[in-house]
């Protein structure tokens, strides 16, 4: 597996992928919907996935000695791995934009632990829906990316619209994170399972659909 | 044991069917695997690799069932598929590194022998390459993990003359050296440089399986005019048609003797067209 790791990240993977990843900074804008900053590292795995077709990723890979399960597994480490680096890089921003002498998110929820929860949340709805309709057919890179990034935003509208309306959201959640930290990190916690249970929901479905694919 | 052997393969597709599809591969020759466009002969490839899944039928390299023991085969054979540049954008040489540790067996000095070779450059990408070289880059990292089996899709089509009769001497220099070659092409003239057997197929279904030279010399050509065609000799003509002057058919060798016109060779491409003619 961990050469089908450098695979991915040495032949597969968009440049444009590393670019995305600094968009954590983000995080630092003042009032933002900061939930797009996640949002754009769906596009990097469109693109990544895309330049897979043009490259003829697939047939590259399914002729090397492994099998087509394990062409899948190493591109879910691979998103994965980018999640985890973006929720990373974005925490730092996220402590800063905290103390920065500014008025809190007038746009949205701030981006505190709740915040990294509901990313989590937002990542794992992402890798449910792009994957599944990927794997049926994976020369339909663009449809699998249109409807999970119409999910992806309804679920963008849903929550930060959360943030504005539900009392639990507006004075319990979209606050600094002194402040009831408890119910934060439940959320945090919840939202990381769902990411959990999601993508591997995700792993095993593609997994079947792939295997089933006539290439 | 046949390094390769396949039986009653089949795949039902909702226009297309591959019938009961059965050979096997001699070790150290090359098999030449011809039919027109559409015929199958991709379809029957990619189904070897379970590309695509077939409905029925075994496949066997060098004994072993594919499903079964698919990683150890894969180190065993190379796949080349014509006409296909990987990360056309990437250097060849970040291709190579990744492609060695894959193989178990991979020989870095075998590697350089054939880049050396085959003048290939490691600093070039793909895409800076043509039709011939990328199909030769694709041989060398086959070669360099001394498969004994190559499985090459097309490798010919798209390539001028001359590099097609590079490639050519490459294969030949190859059976040389005890590698079993299974090409794919609709390019008879290809065949008769170098192939030693012959698998034909048409319509999803094997017409002939076997040697090449035998193939070729089991049928002679007729020139025939409009009046000669009588109904008598009808039933020994294949795939009559027209031509500039008159009618061609095909018919084979052992009849020649029942019917009162003179015979010519037949060479395989005539033999192929005349086939594709029959039964249309």
């Amino acid at each position: 597996m961990r050469n089908m790791l450098r695979k991915e990240f040495k032949l597969a993977m968009h440049p444009i992928a590393i670019i995305f990843l600094s968009f954590s900074a983000m995080l630092l804008i003042p009032n933002y919907p900061y939930y797009v900053a996640f949002f754009y590292l769906g596009l990097a795995v469109f693109f990544t996935c895309l330049n897979g077709r043009e490259n003829y990723d697939i047939l590259y890979s399914i002729s090397l000695p492994v099998r087509k399960k394990d062409i899948v597994k190493a591109r879910f480490l691979f998103v994965i791995i980018l999640q985890l680096s973006q929720i990373a890089l974005a925490i730092p921003f996220a402590i800063l934009r905290q103390n920065l002498p500014v008025p809190c998110n007038q746009v949205g929820m701030e981006a505190n632990i709740a915040f990294f929860g509901l990313s989590f949340v937002l990542f794992g709805i992402f890798n449910l829906v792009f994957f599944r309709i990927y794997y049926k057919d994976v020369n339909k890179v663009g449809k699998a990316f249109l409807i999970s990034s119409i999910v992806v935003f309804l679920y963008i509208m849903v929550v930060e619209s959360c943030t504005h309306i539900l009392f639990f959201a507006k004075n319990y959640l979209d606050t600094k994170d002194t402040y009831y930290l408890k119910e934060k990190l439940i959320v945090l916690v919840v939202g990381m399972l769902i990411y959990s249970i999601t993508t591997l929901i995700a792993y095993r479905k593609s997994v079947k659909d792939f295997e089933a694919l006539d290439l | 044991m046949s390094i390769l052997e396949v039986t009653k393969l089949k795949k039902k597709y909702p226009s297309f069917e591959l019938g009961e599809i059965s050979f096997s591969l001699e070790e150290g020759k090359i098999t030449g695997f011809i039919g027109r466009n559409g015929a199958g002969k991709s379809t029957t490839l990619k189904a070897l690799f379970n590309y695509v899944h077939p409905d029925s039928g075994e496949i066997a390299f060098l004994g072993k069932r594919f499903l079964e023991h698919e990683l150890e085969i894969k180190q065993d054979v190379g796949l080349v598929f014509g006409g296909i540049n990987y990360y056309s954008k990437k250097k060849i040489k970040t291709i190579t590194s990744i492609n060695k540790l894959f193989f178990k067996d991979w020989d870095d000095n075998a590697y350089r022998e054939y880049m050396k070779l085959f003048c290939l450059d490691e600093n070039k990408t793909p895409s800076e390459l043509s039709e011939g070289m990328k199909v030769k880059f694709a041989l060398v990292l086959a070669l360099s993990h001394n498969a004994k089996l190559l499985i090459l899709d097309e490798p010919t089509s798209g390539l001028d003359p001359v590099s097609r009769d590079e490639l050519l001497d490459v294969f030949n220099n190859l059976c040389e050296k005890g590698i079993t070659i299974l090409f794919s092409t609709h390019i008879t003239s290809d065949l008769e440089k170098c192939a030693d057997n012959i698998i034909y197929i048409k319509n999803g279904k094997i017409l002939e399986n076997g040697n090449m030279k035998e193939f070729v010399t089991s049928y002679k050509i007729l020139n025939l005019k409009e009046e000669q065609i009588t109904e008598e000799i009808k039933p020994y003509l294949i795939g009559c048609k027209r031509a500039k002057e008159g009618y061609t058919a095909l018919i084979k060798e052992e009849y020649t003797k029942n019917i009162n016109i003179p015979a010519m060779e037949a060479d395989l491409e005539a033999i192929m067209i005349h086939m594709e003619k029959e039964e249309m």
